[in-house]
């Protein structure tokens, strides 16, 4: 019995300190940026990811998680890839795209000689047929974004041409997403819709088993064109949803690595001698949404809204002037996510310039209201979901807008309902996130277009939808980032979509691992990954 | 006992009817629409109407309810809405985890429950009753969730003894799959431990001091006999009810100790189908579990006549 009271003693004596200590520790600094670790590595062993979440159906057309997209970065590689600056770089095609017909007309190459997990060798065939069934197959997550492609098409071997209604310049950044894996045509044939539970691709590793909502494991693809530079034998992806345990895992050392760490338990693993941070900014935006015109729902023509936000354009510029989003970010994430003020990262591609946010103005919000003649307070519902950050983020947001005027009741739900309630209209403001897109259409066009797909907050204003359609066609990179800048200060002018913080992509592994690569999509590539030699 | 075993299951099938019925209509119930959660983060209206149709959303409850009796009826619990894996795979492989889980937490209660609530009982006043009491009181008294982080970081990373998370079956690796699943276990059988402990003391007390144990010691009994063979076998009666009473514990606590230790059992598999209004796979899981604890219950029922003969059987005579 003494023995065991010691140990227990023991036990909680270190629980306290493993979480206090580094709290205090000089080793806490989470500066730059960290997103791989060169070190040589030896072949064998089996690497164990753990994700956050269950990823979903395991069928590039269908899958929408970006747990997902990680383990599809393990075995299905796309048409393009981005490196770690951004940049779109061929990956299964032999180059960059090339356009002709005005922009209707888009000519891709595949590389030659390589070959499917399951045998079957990758041609323009294969890659029309992904596209297309990316393209129609009734409930694709991918028919949006391929939404102005028209037919794809092998016009040889290894040529794919494919026809667009109109210029669509985020193509090359939509194929190097999903849009742009492809599937062997002949699991494709053989299994239907059922290719989730037999995905086959081109990738460094090739599936091996699923277990709901515990495992789905991968093998090293002898097949793959490139295999002589896959170190891993297997790589074995788990869902632990709670940050504490995925950390008490790494710590164990039942996993390897870490994907999606919170700020608390990046803080408290950094003292961690056997562990390793890896982190890269991110290319999505957290903010919070105004409903200013969302009557028949979401994907329909927005309606007008009696209500005081959606009337009065200056009451949601002075709650947007109330907030402080540095302080936000140290108070609410610990000061190690990223002030933002636009739907456009500064490490996309084609980024618009690196404008200053606004600073929180009090005394301006307070005569903007005044100017607006509302009664104060003015009275707001904010939806949170149920998780820790976004009930925090709630409570910072209500004690800032209380200062200038605003009454913020928050009302915390759980995720299925927050979406139904906000996508149906049913709301007055909500906290509102993405994960981000490559191309800067993706991170705008369904958000804030008129009738886009993902607009809940009922906008509509000519001005950004022209200039939507231009930075789609817009062929020039510096003149598209230009056309991103004008759109990025029309959607502030609106004050509906209040963008906050950009997270960035934390990432902790164990000091055996490297290799292990964290780009701004936020994936976890682990082509290159091994235990160090 | 053949015509009472005929009735506690007819009995049993007209609950499990009743139950698949609150299970369907209670999850379409649910706040938030389940197309929504399904189509994810781009969700178009074409997505979203492709959801729809690909589910039978759009039909009539009772006809989606006849469905899925037809379709359960044949051993066909359809395949996640969310990961397109077949229900049924999924609940044969969450089975064992969670039976394993269960038993083991089981035996442990009942092993630590029942010696600690005897003990404590015969030694009544003394510092051995007390330091009982007091475990117990701490047993039932901590929160899942911290006691697994605590043990973990006691027993798999500072001595690490056992494993922090995962499962390997019992066959492919008896060490490693018990190096797995005991912190999970004296985690969930720890609240159930103490409730056994309590309510045997409680028992054995109340029997101690009955007639018939004061007959048994006059007629010269030794000890042990007098405790386990009397006292004891009378208490197990209250045991046996409690235990089948806190099955509903073990259920619930094993989705929290599940997620703890990552185990891929019925508890963790709910939790995510909850969280994702993957629908299809949580009416199977719940029904699957509902079947479980009607027998669990029908079997309790039986284990009484079994323990105590006196116990008469409804409709056996």
């Amino acid at each position: 019995m003494r023995r065991t009271a010691a140990v227990l003693g023991a036990a909680g004596l270190m629980a306290g300190t493993v979480g206090c200590g580094s709290l205090t520790s000089s080793a806490t600094e989470v500066g730059g940026v960290r997103m791989t670790d060169p070190r040589p590595v030896r072949d064998g062993g089996t690497l164990t990811v753990a994700l956050k979440a269950d990823p979903d159906k395991l069928d590039p057309t269908l899958a929408q998680t970006l747990v997902g997209r990680t383990v599809f970065a393990g075995m299905c590689e796309k048409l393009y890839d981005t490196d770690r600056t951004g940049e779109v770089v061929p990956q299964l095609a032999a180059a960059l795209p090339k356009t002709s017909d005005g922009g209707r007309t888009v000519t891709i190459r595949v590389r030659h000689g390589l070959t499917f997990s399951d045998g079957t060798r990758l041609d323009a065939a294969a890659v029309a047929r992904s596209l297309e069934r990316h393209r129609t197959l009734p409930g694709s997550a991918r028919a949006t974004e391929l939404g102005p492609l028209v037919k794809a098409e092998a016009t040889g071997k290894y040529t794919v041409r494919i026809r667009l209604k109109e210029p669509y310049v985020p193509l090359t950044g939509v194929l190097a997403d999903r849009a742009g894996m492809v599937m062997s045509p002949t699991a494709l044939e053989r299994y239907g819709k059922n290719f989730t539970n037999h995905p086959s691709c081109v990738g460094p590793f090739k599936y091996v088993e699923r277990v709901a909502g515990d495992r789905i494991v991968l093998a090293k693809d002898p097949r793959y064109y490139d295999a002589d530079t896959v170190h891993l034998d297997r790589v074995v992806y788990k869902t632990i949803t709670d940050g504490n345990v995925r950390l008490a895992n790494l710590r164990s050392g039942d996993v390897q690595v870490g994907d999606q760490m919170g700020p608390v338990e990046v803080r408290s693993s950094l003292t961690e001698s056997q562990l390793q941070l890896f982190n890269s900014p991110s290319l999505g935006y957290q903010g919070l949404g105004f409903n200013t015109g969302n009557v028949h729902g979401t994907g329909q023509k927005p309606g007008k809204l009696h209500t005081v936000l959606a009337r009065e354009p200056r009451v949601r510029e002075a709650f947007a002037l109330a907030l402080d989003r540095r302080l936000i970010n140290k108070v609410v994430f610990q000061g190690m996510y990223e002030p933002a003020c636009g739907p456009v990262s500064p490490e996309s591609a084609i980024a618009p310039g690196t404008a200053d946010c606004p600073e929180r103005d009090l005394p301006r919000a307070k005569r903007l209201l005044k100017e607006a003649g509302v009664g104060l307070p003015v009275r707001i519902e904010l939806k949170v979901s149920t998780s820790p950050e976004d009930s925090r983020l709630g409570q910072v947001i209500q004690a800032m807008a209380r200062e200038a005027g605003f009454d913020v009741r928050l009302r915390p739900m759980e995720y299925a309902t927050l979406l139904e309630e906000t996508d149906a209209g049913q709301y007055d403001a909500y906290v509102s996130g993405w994960s981000g897109r490559l191309d800067p259409d993706g991170n705008i066009a369904s958000f804030v277009g008129t009738a886009g797909a993902m607009n809940t907050y009922g906008i509509s204003d000519p001005d950004i939808d022209r200039l939507i359609a231009e930075g789609r066609t817009t062929q020039d990179p510096a003149a598209r980032a230009r056309v991103y800048g004008q759109l990025t200060d029309h959607i502030r002018d609106q004050h509906a979509l209040i963008y906050l913080y950009r997270q960035k992509n934390y990432v902790v592994a164990r000091q055996d691992v490297a290799g292990v690569r964290v780009y701004g999509d936020g994936l976890v590539r682990v082509k290159d990954a091994g235990y160090a030699r | 006992m053949s015509r009472y075993l005929l009735t506690r299951l007819r009995q049993s099938v007209i609950t499990l009817f009743l139950v698949s019925v609150v299970v369907f209509a209670g999850i379409r119930a649910l706040p938030g629409d389940p197309a929504l959660a399904l189509a994810g983060e781009e969700r178009s209206p074409e997505a979203l109407a492709a959801v729809r149709e690909a589910y039978g959303l759009n039909d009539n409850i009772v006809i989606q309810y006849g469905r899925f009796v037809g379709h359960a009826l044949t051993g066909d619990l359809g395949t996640s809405a969310r990961t397109g894996l077949p229900v049924l795979d999924s609940i044969r492989n969450a089975l064992p985890v969670t039976l394993e889980l269960a038993a083991l937490s089981l035996l442990l209660a009942v092993v630590l429950g029942i010696g600690a609530g005897v003990l404590a009982a015969v030694r009544r006043g003394k510092a051995t009753e007390w330091l009982a009491n007091a475990i117990a009181l701490l047993g039932l008294s901590v929160p899942t969730f911290w006691l697994g982080i605590v043990l973990v970081l006691a027993f798999a990373i500072a001595v690490p003894v056992f494993a922090a998370s995962g499962y390997v079956p019992f066959g492919t690796d008896p060490v490693d799959n018990l190096r797995r699943m005991v912190l999970p276990a004296v985690v969930l059988g720890s609240g159930l431990a103490a409730v056994v402990m309590r309510q045997t003391r409680g028992a054995m007390l109340d029997n101690l001091s009955a007639d018939y144990v004061r007959t048994a010691r006059a007629k010269g009994l030794s000890r042990r006999q007098v405790i386990g063979g009397h006292a004891l076998r009378n208490s197990l009666v209250t045991v046996v009810t409690v235990l089948g009473l806190q099955l509903g514990h073990l259920i619930s606590g094993a989705v929290v100790t599940e997620q703890i230790f990552v185990l891929p059992g019925f508890g963790k598999l709910t939790i995510d189908a909850v969280f994702t209004r993957d629908y299809t796979m949580l009416q199977g899981v719940v029904l699957c579990t509902s079947a479980a604890y009607i027998l669990i219950n029908l079997a309790v029922d039986v284990l009484y006549s079994v323990i105590d003969p006196r116990i008469r059987l409804g409709g056996a005579r």
